[in-house]
């Protein structure tokens, strides 16, 4: 199948509304599918659902617009974390606060190390050199139980073009981040954060939509099929929504 | 001797704070014996990253190798870490 098309249950996953909602949405046509399965299933186009993604008022599209405009914007300073020791002390505040509502040292740990090594690579591969805003947006969205994380940084593919100047994408670049041991800080033994990242998703209950540049990537539990897409409107830096999907 | 980790702090998530804790225990480790094992504890470890522990315990995973025993190890994201971790050095304890 191709990726700009998609299922109608991730379409749900991806958007946060039911199955049910989405076919009487294509029913009535205030949000239509594309047919072209050959049991009449129901596939959607994937710069659809990233329209209607993106145009919803909420935390996740604050992060979405400032690291999609030209030259950024003053964050409000409770989302936004100038330099990793802020960043460090909220994300053990949120690991407080989870604490009480989940297993410490099981899906809370998960998802803040989880939170940990996406923030931290932000300013690991930017530290110097960030292009204009330095720092990350971060934000904990109670209703959805979804952290999100964004930077103006350099991006995957440029960080990655040090070792690797062939690539000349963001998905290929995204998929090398994903799946193998490398990194853009040469000579040192590093580049395993993203790996750990997909790993802990696949095997528990979270999911992650990642962006770098015009790739975006939808990973969940039990599924390793590391499906990139190609967006239509490219972002700086990268984006991360990290989603605490069942709670006992 | 016995590294507890918790002394460290509970939520060990960077590179820089992993890279800082092994300067500052270098001088212990500088006077471990020859023969002497060395216990690492996870006990009231909240939150550990391979990031952390790439600038923590593969270095001292290197120099010790199978002196080292792993203990209190049931935390999730202990558990994640070293999983990984054990896949990239390709070593049975760390």
């Amino acid at each position: 199948m191709s990726s700009k098309l998609i299922k109608i249950g991730e379409v749900s996953e991806l958007l946060g509304i039911s199955i049910d909602t989405l076919r009487r949405w294509d029913k009535s046509g205030k949000f239509s599918s594309v047919r072209t399965g050959s049991h009449g299933h129901r596939f959607y186009k994937f710069s659809d659902v990233e329209a209607k993604l993106n145009s919803a008022t909420n935390y996740r599209n604050i992060a979405i617009e400032w690291v999609r405009s030209q030259n950024g914007f003053e964050l409000d300073s409770q989302i936004y974390c100038e330099t990793r020791d802020i960043f460090q002390s909220r994300l053990e505040a949120l690991q407080f606060e989870l604490g009480k509502i989940l297993p410490l040292e099981g899906i809370v740990s998960l998802v803040i190390a989880v939170a940990g090594e996406i923030g931290n690579n932000s300013y690991d591969h930017n530290l110097g050199n960030w292009p204009d805003i330095m720092g990350i947006f971060f934000y904990y969205d109670e209703k959805n139980k979804s952290i999100i994380l964004a930077d103006r940084g350099q991006g995957i593919l440029s960080t990655l073009k040090h070792v690797r100047p062939e690539l000349n994408s963001s998905t290929e670049a995204m998929k090398i981040a994903f799946t193998e041991t490398i990194s853009g800080r040469q000579s040192e033994a590093r580049g395993n954060g993203l790996k750990f990242v997909k790993s802990v998703i696949i095997n528990n209950p979270l999911s992650l939509d990642f962006q770098t540049g015009n790739a975006f990537l939808h990973i969940k539990q039990n599924d390793s099929s590391l499906v990139i897409r190609e967006t239509g409107i490219p972002i700086k830096g990268c984006f991360a929504k990290i989603k605490i999907e069942k709670t006992p | 001797m016995i590294i507890q980790l918790k002394k460290f702090g509970t939520t060990l998530v960077s590179r820089p704070s992993g890279k800082e804790a092994l300067l500052a225990f270098r001088p212990m480790l500088n006077q471990i014996n020859e023969n002497e094992e060395i216990t690492i504890d996870f006990e009231g470890v909240i939150v550990l990253t391979p990031s952390w522990a790439d600038e923590f315990l593969t270095p001292i995973n290197k120099q010790f190798n199978e002196r080292i025993q792993l203990i209190n190890t049931d935390n999730s994201s202990v558990k994640a870490t070293l999983s990984i971790l054990n896949q990239i050095n390709n070593k049975n304890n760390l």
